[in-house]
């Protein structure tokens, strides 16, 4: 299959869900899902996983800063060299999203990451730890935020 | 005294010192006398803030942050971030540039399927060969240096195209090295799969079907060891590749023998690639022009590194300064494999599927601690000793 065909593929088996809004086309190898509800973001990807299209490559996030008080959150899927990539709009304040876990093993640390790095919890997550921060990382102060001011750390010693 | 089943189950952590690579970890295995039965990860102990310290410097900066993630991989992280911001700003390099991004692509793989080889080679006691896979590597690093200037940070790349060119004293030096290294990765082969010592603890251990390493996410040479298709350079080619096309190695069996067979296949194919590369290096500049500022936009890359494939993600806000970077290496996604494969496996085997998913760990003494979870006593014991454990396990069972 090249790249046209897989994301032919993947919009039909997107906009099968009649909630989803919109589907756009940045360029002509990446296909961007705007999923508006979280309950949409398991069903998206059991379809994806069942025509076997891609790995979950990455997840990244992206905070929107303080104004917006929004966080993007978004699935990379790469089937052959097309990306199918599912975006989250999540509030700041607690940002939830559920767990790809249990369609995807290999989400793990991804979501270990996303819960510690930005401060969003994981429903479903097995093993809820810290994957990179050390123990003594002071509780409710995430890093990768844009307003994460380093002097947290001084106070704490 | 009286012992109970139940009470002789231990937690054992091994790590958190793995000083050598972006994913030093910390391992929890727990077992049941000599078997695995559950395994934890915890990751982050030289975790640097690289992604959140992009945020606050320029792209030319960036250039060289970026580089220093991984000592081993150096030259593909900066030639993702050139190719990923490259894309940003709608900028291509020119193809000598591109082929010789490759170029040193394909050196550094071999450099790190060569330290693989070593530092596996070792876990399993066979230091003879790890003194030899190591001695043989340097004619490698000769190379790089004699291409780039440096042994490991090469810094090859600016955005916009390269630094370095190949002159004709360069190419015949790279062809001389090229022989021997081929001669000795047929040695090479050739030990690995007939040794009878070595095959014991390879052979049908640690075995991934197609479906679990698909699953599992695994990538790179893990995952083409069960026969998985997936290599960027084949899938998505980038820079070079277009020109210069790859040819998959794949292994069906999907145990530790499997992988090393696919990463000596992979090394045969790197020299094919950079005789034919050196042979037909297109003419052109090396550098064209790149904006300080680029324009507002994301882009993706995925690029093909050792150990299997990398993710770069950068989103431009229209200064000089990245608003985003997310990096995914391949180590993290082949993690989630090691700790399922561990459970139901020999603790002695345990450094040899560390080992063989090639996490870049050298050879650095860890403390492992064996803690009784009943009873709360420990008993300390260091990474040599656990890898002194595999060997004399495997070697008080020889005929």
């Amino acid at each position: 299959m090249n790249s046209e065909e897989i994301l032919t593929l993947a919009s039909g088996i997107v906009s099968s869900w009649d909630w989803v809004t919109e589907i756009s086309r940045p360029n002509p190898k990446q296909m961007d899902v705007k999923v508006t509800s979280l309950q949409e973001l398991i069903p998206i990807v059991v379809g994806l996983r069942v025509k076997r299209l891609g790995h979950l490559s990455a997840i990244v996030c992206m905070d929107l800063g303080a104004e917006a008080k929004e966080m993007e959150v978004i699935y990379f899927f790469c089937p052959g060299d097309a990306i199918i990539a599912l975006r989250v709009r999540i509030p700041r304040e607690n940002a939830v999203l559920p767990s790809l876990c249990e369609v995807v093993p290999g989400a793990e640390s991804y979501e270990r990451e996303l819960r510690e790095m930005f401060g969003i919890e994981i429903t479903g997550l097995v093993t809820p730890d810290r994957l990179y921060l050390p123990d003594d990382w002071p509780e409710g102060s995430y890093p990768m935020r844009k307003d994460f001011d380093p002097k947290v750390l001084s106070v704490q010693e | 005294m009286t012992t109970n089943q139940e009470t002789e189950r231990f937690t054992i952590s091994i790590g958190p010192q793995h000083p050598a690579l972006k994913e030093p970890g910390s391992f929890q295995f727990t077992v049941d006398g000599e078997i695995v039965t559950k395994a934890y990860v915890r990751l982050g102990y030289a975790h640097r803030g690289i992604e959140k310290a992009t945020e606050q410097r320029n792209y030319i900066q960036d250039l060289y942050l970026l580089e220093r993630i991984c000592g081993i991989c150096s030259h593909i992280h900066a030639t993702a971030f050139c190719l990923t911001a490259e894309k940003l700003a709608h900028v291509e390099a020119p193809p000598r540039a591109q082929a010789i991004r490759v170029l040193v692509a394909e050196l550094e793989r071999i450099h790190s399927h060569f330290l693989w080889i070593g530092v596996s080679a070792h876990e399993a006691g066979f230091d003879t060969l790890f003194m030899y896979s190591w001695r043989d590597r340097e004619t490698v690093m000769d190379l790089l240096e004699g291409l780039t200037g440096n042994r490991v940070n090469y810094s090859a790349n600016v955005l916009g195209g390269v630094k370095c060119d190949v002159d004709k004293e360069q190419k015949a030096a790279i062809l001389a090295g090229l022989d021997f290294l081929e001669e000795r990765t047929r040695h090479y082969f050739d030990v690995l799969t007939n040794d009878s010592m070595f095959l014991q603890r390879t052979r049908g251990i640690a075995v991934m079907s197609r479906n679990q390493a698909e699953v599992m996410g695994a990538l790179g040479p893990t995952a083409r060891a069960s026969n998985v298709a997936r290599d960027v350079r084949v899938e998505s080619p980038y820079a070079a590749y277009k020109q210069y096309p790859v040819n998959m190695m794949l292994d069906t069996r999907g145990d530790l023998e499997a992988r090393f067979v696919v990463r000596l296949n992979e090394l045969f194919e790197s020299f094919r690639l950079i005789r034919l590369i050196l042979d037909t290096l297109p003419e052109s500049a090396l550098t064209v022009r790149f904006p300080r500022r680029i324009p507002g936009g994301e882009a993706v890359m995925r690029l093909e590194a050792p150990r299997g494939e990398l993710f770069y993600f950068i989103k431009s806000n229209g200064t000089d300064k990245p608003e985003r970077v997310k990096v995914r290496t391949p180590t993290i996604s082949n993690m989630t494999s090691v700790i399922k494969l561990a459970v139901g496996h020999q603790l002695a085997d345990v450094p040899m599927i560390l080992a063989g998913i090639d996490p870049c760990f050298s050879c650095n003494d860890r403390t492992v601690q064996l803690t009784n979870a009943r009873n709360g006593s420990s008993n300390t014991m260091t990474w040599e000793g656990l890898r002194q454990h595999g060997i004399e396990f495997y070697g008080g069972k020889r005929k």
